[in-house]
């Protein structure tokens, strides 16, 4: 009785934040709303048995993209201090019954759904037996890089794909706005991450290495690196710079690169295609797109093409 | 042999791209030669065991579906692979002098490129829905950010429109891709055929997996974002949009339809698709007919040319199925070089404003040759490819006693003569005007060249049909018989 | 009703509201708030459409949904760099057009 209730509360609370996330008067608090309803959207996938995506959602959908819009909303901003940054919301005497349409839509094939009398999943019935052969205990890190890996290979190449459109529209006027705080330096910035920055580095590496047998894995892993970037780069330690260092480029395509060649690796001896070598080679795929992943989102938000030593690093 | 020949032919473009972020100095022209020249020959192979085997399957990882996912390729997907593969090789002829690698362009240009002829690779193999999914969003992200790489304003807002609308289109296609899980506990586009049959759900499912597509392939009504955004992307990015990204939305529908909904009694939707691919061919080619810049006409004629495509459903015949794929080559390949043609008039002229360019037949005669070439395909005048196709649905129409669609096909091909003979006339009739010589901008001969060669092979493909019928006719869907 | 099913009805409404969003809002960052959130209500839908295997929900859909939720995040990375620069460039984050039939 007490779980339902506070499914309710949940669900009414997602409902609530996201519709003040689309009209609230300011866009801040329209992002502020946002982030905070892709932190209850992660307590709904806690709620309904699926922690890998609760992580992910957190991470991912609520922090990272809420950093980024963060940031997107400093450079308009700053870019033009006279245009209005917001038009407001437009008048539509259609878009309630067009919304209220598609939403009782959506409910009656959601419903209809959830109470047709569905069999378990071949595909996942598949997935439970299979893994007993192997030592994964994460059936999740399972389907993603022992049985749907093309998927998992290609969301990479989706993700830096997204960072390589964005870089190729910087354009001539990349470098303005620049998400570092001016604020003066004080020595509890520097020590504040010297205890932060190794705690995030050591909470990615658990969550990486948890993913083989509890919740977890590269994303949500690189997804909390990444969020070790994102202070070191509004501290001021690094900053964006016009093009990407060597390191800085290998680091962006480790995951990627890594996955293609370990793939095709089982073709030299007749083997079929992306059929992993072994548990290594998940362990070492899955590290390189921990790096791969954080580095991208962190140059997403920094908004240059590389990244270099900031003013007070 | 051919196992390796297609992990190459998905997987070589994209380590491409990769070794072009990696190292985007002066080796980047020599590592997009790499990713793209092999491919041709490496096609021999599948090509070869398709003639043979008909159909192959890859359980890629060793897994077959449903528990793993599968490649497979049967003569349509071969089609569509060669188209990718020759089509992107022929443009990157023009995109070589108008994004030149050792350039600034060139390097942000290079890498989306491979990414997009590597994603649309691995979309024509792909038999599974979420990893079509994934394929998609991948060629939708990469087209975006090639549209918007000069970040002109009116490319960056043709640019957010379409993403904003493709987002939601996969959003519908996705709802749709988790009921068919649901129900049918797979994900293999040639599974789910068995297990389902045409109840509610699985009915919505497919109902909204297609409209998704819909709008992504920008078939009438769901077509504004198209002409905005073929218009203003660069010259060989508007190629490559009108002549393979919209298309590999249609392929996909075809999938779904003629086999994930194999056996489905389908005829009032399949009329109703009809009917929008006919409002496409009238809506399209009169607005092509009243636009007054170049670019803009070629993209409202791949809103009506897209319009043939969706006439497959209707008649749904062997001969419906060779002409609708014989369409989607010759439409490719003649609509690839219309765009080269008139990108390269636009930056020899500085506009594409169709008053300005009288006389433009004296300073750029290979471009409006091609032009023309290309618009003979277009409205199927013999002996082009666009002739075979267009006599493909006629001859299908006939034999069904169809004539709504043979008066359409009929009416159609009327209609694109007039805006195409509208863009010739003002070019080529002109009461010796002279451009001003001064504003005239030289362009290196390989971009008109590219053009010309991409303009040749749709007139030359009247010629070759031959192999090209019979392969299709023998990878017909479960259903249609030959 | 058990809990999934209020996430369902949940996720309609969540839907209803991304729409309404998408449709009312001039900002592109509000209609990017919209599609996350539209694309948030898709991913309860596809997890609550299969049934549960050996107890647990089946670890293919929530896969399907990882996979998902970083597509998102880079196409919404993506498009804030896009209205940024079109703000740059035309001093508008909206897609109200007044020079559409601009010169190539």
């Amino acid at each position: 009785m007490i779980g339902f209730l506070l499914d309710g509360l949940i669900a009414a609370g997602l409902v609530g934040l996201a519709y003040q996330a689309v009209t609230s008067r300011s866009l801040f608090r329209g992002i502020i709303h946002f982030v905070v309803f892709g932190l209850t959207m992660a307590l709904a996938w806690a709620r309904v048995g699926a922690p890998d995506l609760a992580m992910a959602e957190a991470a991912i959908g609520a922090g990272l993209t809420g950093a980024l819009m963060l940031v997107a909303y400093r450079r308009l901003v700053e870019d033009r201090r006279d245009a209005p940054v917001d038009p407001g919301p437009a008048k539509s005497r259609l878009a309630l019954p067009i919304a209220i349409g598609s939403g009782l839509l959506v409910g009656v094939i959601g419903l209809s759904a959830l109470f047709s009398d569905v069999e378990p999943g071949q595909a996942g019935q598949a997935v439970l037996a299979d893994l007993q052969q192997v030592d994964l205990g994460n059936p999740i890190t399972g389907v993603l890089l022992l049985y749907r890996g093309i998927d998992t290979l290609l969301e990479v190449a989706v993700l830096l794909t997204a960072f390589l459109a964005a870089r190729a529209l910087a354009g001539s006027e990349s470098g303005t706005g620049s998400p570092t705080t001016q604020g003066p330096e004080t020595p509890m910035v520097g020590a504040l991450l010297a205890v932060v920055i190794p705690l995030t580095v050591l909470v990615s590496v658990h969550l990486l290495r948890a993913g083989s047998y509890e919740p977890g894995g590269a994303f949500q892993a690189g997804a909390v690196l990444a969020g070790a970037g994102v202070l070191l780069i509004l501290s001021g330690r690094i900053a964006a710079a016009e093009t990407a260092g060597l390191l800085v480029r290998m680091g962006l395509l480790a995951g990627l690169v890594s996955f293609i060649l370990i793939g095709l690796t089982p073709l030299l001896h007749g083997g079929p295609l992306l059929a992993l070598p072994g548990l290594w080679a998940v362990y070492f795929i899955e590290t390189a797109m921990m790096v791969s992943i954080a580095i991208t989102l962190v140059l997403l938000f920094a908004g240059g093409g590389g990244l270099k030593r900031g003013k007070h690093g | 042999m051919t196992a390796e020949a297609l992990a190459l032919i998905v997987f070589l473009p994209l380590l491409a791209a990769c070794a072009a972020v990696a190292f985007p100095g002066r080796w980047l022209g020599w590592i997009v030669r790499i990713g793209l020249l092999p491919l041709p020959v490496l096609m021999l192979a599948p090509t070869l065991a398709v003639l043979d085997q008909n159909v192959i399957h890859l359980a890629l990882a060793g897994h077959a579906s449903p528990l793993g996912i599968e490649w497979r390729l049967d003569p349509l997907s071969l089609l569509m692979l060669w188209l990718n593969v020759g089509i992107t090789v022929l443009i990157s002829l023009h995109a070589g002098v108008s994004f030149r690698p050792d350039s600034d362009r060139g390097q942000r240009f290079w890498p989306l490129w491979l990414i997009l002829f590597a994603s649309m690779n691995a979309l024509v193999l792909s038999a599974d829905l979420f990893n079509l999914y994934v394929t998609l969003e991948l060629v939708t992200l990469a087209a975006i950010g090639l549209i918007a790489v000069e970040s002109k304003p009116a490319a960056l807002r043709a640019g957010m429109r379409y993403l904003l609308l493709a987002l939601m289109a996969s959003l519908l296609y996705l709802l749709g891709v988790g009921l068919i899980y649901g129900q049918t506990g797979t994900l293999d586009l040639y599974l789910i055929a068995e297990q389902i049959e045409p109840g509610w759900l699985p009915v919505t499912a497919m109902a909204l997996m297609i409209v998704g597509l819909l709008i992504k392939s920008a078939v009438f009504p769901l077509h504004a974002w198209l002409p905005a955004a073929h218009g203003n992307a660069p010259g060989p990015v508007s190629a490559i949009l009108s002549a393979m990204v919209v298309k590999v939305s249609i392929y996909m529908i075809w999938r779904l339809w003629f086999w994930g909904a194999a056996g489905w009694d389908l005829a009032t939707a399949a009329n109703l698709m009809g009917l929008l691919g006919a409002a496409a061919i009238v809506y399209g080619s009169l607005a092509a007919l009243v636009q007054d810049r170049l670019k803009m006409i070629v993209a409202y004629s791949t809103v009506a040319q897209l319009g043939y495509l969706m006439l497959l459903f209707p008649l749904a015949s062997t001969l419906a199925f060779q002409a609708a794929s014989y369409h989607l080559l010759s439409h490719g390949l003649a609509k690839a070089a219309m765009f080269l043609a008139a990108a390269n008039i636009l930056s020899s002229v500085g506009t594409d404003r169709l008053q300005r360019l009288a006389g433009v037949d004296q300073r750029r005669p290979l471009d409006v040759f091609a032009l023309a070439l290309g618009g003979v395909s277009i409205l199927g005048l013999p002996p082009s490819g666009g002739f075979v196709a267009k006599w493909l649905f006629l001859e299908a129409a006939w034999h069904q006693q169809a004539w709504g669609w043979l008066v359409l096909v009929a009416a159609g091909g009327l209609l694109a003569a007039a805006y195409l003979f509208r863009v010739l006339g003002v070019i080529c009739l002109h009461p010796r005007k002279r451009l001003n010589r001064r504003q005239h901008r030289e362009i290196p001969n390989l971009a008109s060249v590219a053009a010309l060669i991409l303009a040749v092979s749709a007139i030359a493909a009247g010629f070759f049909s031959a192999p090209v019928l019979s392969l299709i006719s023998a990878g017909l869907p479960p259903g249609v018989t030959p | 009703m058990d809990s999934l099913g209020l996430y369902v009805l949940a996720a309609a409404v969540l839907f209803g509201v991304g729409v309404y969003g998408l449709i009312v809002s001039e900002h592109l960052m509000r209609k990017l708030f919209a599609i996350n959130i539209m694309g948030n209500a898709i991913f309860i839908l596809l997890v609550a459409a299969s049934g549960p295997v050996e107890g647990a929900p089946d670890p293919v859909p929530q896969a399907l949904v990882l996979t998902g939720i970083v597509i998102a995040v880079s196409a919404t990375a993506f498009a804030l760099a896009l209205m940024v620069r079109l703000y740059q460039e035309t001093g508008q984050a909206t897609l109200s057009s007044r020079d559409e039939g601009d010169d190539g």
